[in-house]
């Protein structure tokens, strides 16, 4: 809890940006005051409030997972106005945090499961968060599959760590999938060459028929865009999956983050959930409950 | 201690009351602002004020979370930024109905349950509440949403019984201020304890309009694609006039702005309404509530839902009095309930 | 770093929206010192050809020179705003647009036939050419103006208005007109931004700033004010005003009657 205004930021500094794609630049920063470094605690799939003054905030997926180096990875699209001023700002330049926020993954409910996680476009920013929390603490699940579906190779993120997973994953503990959409993709196709059982053509959805059948204890855990969920969910619940046993990051607007300011919304007189404060992560079971999630 | 917590003041000791009450806090009270408004403003003395009133068309939510304010300006070279001071003057709202005083319960709750706005609870600190009873008009149904009584949220309440109220005491604030102003209140007698029987019955007795609650939030679940919606989305001119004078809405909107040497600015919060457009669009452009429909449905459901066993709404009957359009959400409830055509 | 090349542009219109700047006093100094001002032909002689960084455009095309010159100044410009409603929607000069023809109004006025001048139908900028953002307004605010050239200054884009006049009226507590006492408001359309200016006076907005971008709704108001007793002649005329074709449009064309 503080015990300020819940609107005020603090501030950091960016260390080092990398363009990933034309439109997505990786921005790492760290945090001007020691205590506001101290203090932030996060579990992989919340999020922050990332702010430049003069334009506004953007609720922005930490990627990384809490780890013992100082600083925090952001995955940014330049998507409109505040995302585009985060795009023109250079390493050195100060930026404005609130947060963490949202509920993030439960990673210690999930102990001891299988892990399948799946991600779409940019919806990797919150699940490769989650990836390295497992990695870092592998003896504390099970079998790790990750599925990833990207639209074609430039439009690809985190390039380097994917390929090094298509390639080596096994030996570090996760099985890589690879789907692309646009069919004249070279380097992708030979990808699909060098591992037909690992990467296909096609939407996230058809590496569904690569897996091993589910094993009674496993979850999913997936981030995407929205029209992603519908699909992803019909070959989840094919497989055998429980609606409590799928985990899933949404997106809505948001201005505070907080619960207060009502844009994420979503439900009914039944049940209304606000995707900052009750999510951004909801089970399926959730979304069944509340009408208009997904 | 065994001192009684009601009391009795009559209506002429009343302004002698408020006129004590400026030591406590500057004194705002509804007053007639037009044919069919009212508004809090600030008074001198009592007799500027309505206490007959209706309602507000604003409610006294402007006191905790102002329309438009400045949450922090900014210095981007010097790499800081310097919140508002919380405004520490202390108020009184004097005539506060309970729809209004249940609104602002259930708010402080949105405001102070995860993150403690700071703002919030420094006003809410500096506040002195003395509600009011009222008489329904043909839109109030407070007494349907069960927020017709107040229970806490205030210092003092007045129920009108004639030529005197019967003075309900609600916090420790309120306590100390009746035993520093004593001379001005007696001890409840049978008559006044009567008068307050009569009172109550005649008032409960004068609600024309009705809600049935039981069972509402299945209903809607249900009604999700009812063409209910269609039918008020298309008269509905979104406005956002129905939510800017709903004392339970809560939304907000944040916006910067910079100066002209493109060093300095400020970020401002104002209010805002899921009725508007742009309330559920994202960045390429997807709307999660693209059409009035789909907008008016959102509103209609996160006021019927519940928080805590109390309805999003208290009743006051703001939204159907002061839509341009002539949109009644009760009829709306009423025909998802089936108990109207 | 040069400091940005800025041309404000005026075709057939009042000059308002121009003026507006110019009545900036208290920033105009240090408006114009950011900028190399290319051609501002109410503030300055100076012209300059070229390239332009950002370029205001005021007023509709209403002549073949005038449609000339605007694509000559979009084909020179970055980034080009349409400065006020006539450039936006076109405003007063397209009221009757939809109504009488050009030929006929030439002959009302000038009792001549048509191709005496090079005038065409008032058409707003928007109909000939791509802008990037516009400031609306009949004339622009000054505040709103001075916010939008100094979001560009900052590389964002200027804030906009994205709902109606009705917020901006009930955040400032006025009284609605409609609900109080009947009138035919327009402010449920139009774009905010004059911090409800008419209703603070008592008085109906007559939509000076144009209609809210997407505005949906103007079916419902239109029935709205049937259902009040105005006449369909009285709301047409009311939205022609300031809302260029686009009443007609949302109502399906000027039908019947
Ligand atoms: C929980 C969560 C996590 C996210 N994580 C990431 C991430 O890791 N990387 C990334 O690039 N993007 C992420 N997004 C999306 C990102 O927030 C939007 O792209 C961004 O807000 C767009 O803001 P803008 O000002 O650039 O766009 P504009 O279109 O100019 O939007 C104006 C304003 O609308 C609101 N808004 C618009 N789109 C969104 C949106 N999708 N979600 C919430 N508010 C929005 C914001 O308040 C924004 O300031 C996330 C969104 C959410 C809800
Ligand atoms: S929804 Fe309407 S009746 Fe209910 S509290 Fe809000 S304004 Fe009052
Ligand atoms: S979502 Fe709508 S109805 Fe709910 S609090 Fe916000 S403005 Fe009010
Ligand atoms: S006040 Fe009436 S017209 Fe305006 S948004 Fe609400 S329901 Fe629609
Ligand atoms: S007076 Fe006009 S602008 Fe104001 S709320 Fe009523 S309709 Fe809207
Ligand atoms: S972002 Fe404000 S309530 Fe969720």
């Amino acid at each position: 809890m503080t015990e300020s205004n819940p609107l005020s930021p603090m501030k950091a500094r960016i260390t080092e940006i990398q363009q990933m794609t034309d439109i997505e630049k990786l921005i790492k920063l760290r945090f001007q005051n020691k205590t506001d470094a101290s203090n932030f605690k996060y579990m992989p799939g919340q999020f922050i409030k990332l702010g430049v003054m003069g334009v506004g905030e953007a609720p922005i997926s930490i990627c990384t997972s809490q780890s013992d180096e100082p600083g925090l990875e952001l995955c940014i699209r330049n998507a409109g106005r505040v995302t585009k001023a985060l795009h023109n700002l250079n390493v050195g330049n100060t930026i404005w945090i609130r947060g963490p926020y949202g509920n993030g993954f439960p990673m210690e409910a999930i102990e001891g499961k299988d892990l399948l996680l799946v991600a779409g476009g940019l919806g990797i920013a919150p699940i490769r968060g989650v990836l390295q929390y497992a990695l870092h603490h592998r003896e504390l699940f099970g079998e790790i599959s990750f599925l990833y579906g990207v639209r074609c190779y430039d439009l690809m993120l985190f390039k380097d760590e994917i390929l090094d997973y298509f390639r080596h994953g096994d030996e570090k503990g996760v099985k890589l999938y690879l789907s692309y959409e646009d069919e004249s993709d070279k380097v992708c196709y030979d990808l699909s060459c060098e591992r037909d059982d690992r990467c296909t053509q096609g939407m996230v959805t058809k590496l569904f028929s690569m897996l091993d059948s589910k094993s009674n204890n496993s979850v999913s855990l997936i981030g995407g865009p929205p029209i992603m969920y519908k699909f992803t969910v019909r070959e989840l619940e094919k497989m055998g999956f429980q609606p409590d046993e799928v985990y899933m990051t949404l997106e809505r607007r948001m201005r505070c983050g907080v619960g207060q300011c009502g844009h994420c919304i979503v439900g009914t007189g039944k049940s209304i959930k606000y995707v900052c404060k009750d999510g951004p992560v909801f089970t399926l079971w959730d979304a069944m409950n509340t009408k208009g999630m997904i | 201690m065994t001192e009684s917590l009601y009391k009795v003041i009559t209506k002429e000791e009343l302004s002698q009351f408020g006129y004590a009450l400026r030591e406590t806090g500057t004194i705002y009270a509804p007053v007639k602002t037009s044919k069919e408004s009212h508004s809090f403003k600030q008074v001198d003395t009592l007799t500027e004020a309505d206490l007959e009133y209706h309602r507000t068309m604003i409610p006294p939510k402007k006191f905790f979370i102002s329309p438009k304010e400045t949450i922090f300006t900014f210095n981007k070279e010097k790499e800081e930024y310097n919140e508002t001071p919380a405004v520490n003057e202390p108020l009184v709202l004097f005539g506060v109905h309970p729809c209004d005083i249940n609104a602002l319960n259930l708010l402080a709750k949105v405001y102070l349950e995860s993150f403690t706005d700071k703002y919030y609870s420094e006003r809410r600190e500096n506040t002195t509440i003395i509600g009011i009873s009222c008489t329904p008009d043909e839109y109030c149904f407070c007494k349907s949403t069960g927020t017709d009584y107040a229970r806490e949220g205030f210092e003092l309440f007045l129920h009108d019984i004639g030529d005197r109220y019967l003075v309900r005491v609600g916090s420790l604030k309120g306590y100390n201020l009746l035993q520093k102003h004593a001379s001005l209140f007696r001890e409840v007698t049978e008559e006044d304890l009567s008068l307050y029987r009569q009172a109550e019955k005649k008032r409960l007795a004068s609600f024309t309009k009705s809600l049935e609650m039981s069972g509402l939030q299945d209903m809607l679940d249900m009604s999700y694609n009812s063409p209910i919606w269609e039918e008020y989305g298309e008269k509905c001119l979104c406005c956002g006039s129905c939510n800017l004078v709903c004392p339970r809405c809560r939304c907000y909107d944040v916006q910067d702005y910079i100066d002209l040497n493109l060093n300095t600015g400020q970020r401002e919060r104002k209010w805002y309404s899921c009725m508007l457009k742009e309330h559920g669009l994202v960045a390429g452009g997807h709307n999660f509530r693209a059409t009035s429909a789909e907008r008016l449905r959102n509103r209609v459901n996160c006021k019927g839902s519940l928080k805590e066993d109390m309805t999003n709404c208290v009743g006051c009957g703001r939204c159907s009095a002061y839509c341009p359009a002539g949109i009644d959400y009760v009829e709306i409830l009423q025909k998802i309930r089936g108990d109207i055509e | 770093m040069s400091k940005p090349k800025l041309g404000i542009f005026s075709l057939t219109g009042c000059g308002g929206d121009q003026l507006q700047i110019l009545n900036m006093e208290d920033q105009l100094l240090d408006l114009v010192s950011r900028f190399d001002i290319v051609d501002f032909q109410e503030g300055s002689s100076r012209k300059v050809d070229g390239d332009i960084d950002i370029a205001f455009v005021e007023g509709t095309v209403s002549t073949e020179h005038d449609l000339k010159k605007l694509k000559e100044i979009r084909a020179r410009s970055n980034v080009l705003i349409a400065l006020g409603n006539c450039a936006i929607e076109g405003c007063i000069q397209s009221m009757r647009n939809g109504e009488t023809t050009l030929s006929e109004r030439l002959k009302d006025v000038y009792g001549v036939e048509e191709g005496f001048f090079d005038a065409k139908l008032s058409k707003p900028i928007t109909e000939y050419v791509d802008v990037e953002f516009s400031i609306p307004g009949c004339p622009v605010e000054k505040e709103e103006t001075l916010r939008g050239i100094t979001s560009l200054l900052h590389g964002d884009s200027p804030p906009y208005y994205s709902y109606p006049v009705c917020v901006e009226c009930k955040l400032n507590e006025y009284p609605c007109v409609i609900v109080e006492e009947g009138k035919p408001c327009l402010g449920p359309l139009i774009r905010a931004g004059c911090n409800a200016r008419c209703p603070s006076l008592g008085l109906d907005c007559i939509g000076c700033r144009g209609p809210v971008e997407g505005a949906e709704n103007f079916a419902a108001e239109y029935q709205m004010l049937l259902d009040k007793g105005y006449t369909k002649q009285d709301i047409m005329n009311r939205l022609r005003v300031f809302c260029g074709e686009l009443g007609d449009d949302f109502l399906g064309g000027g039908d019947d009657e």
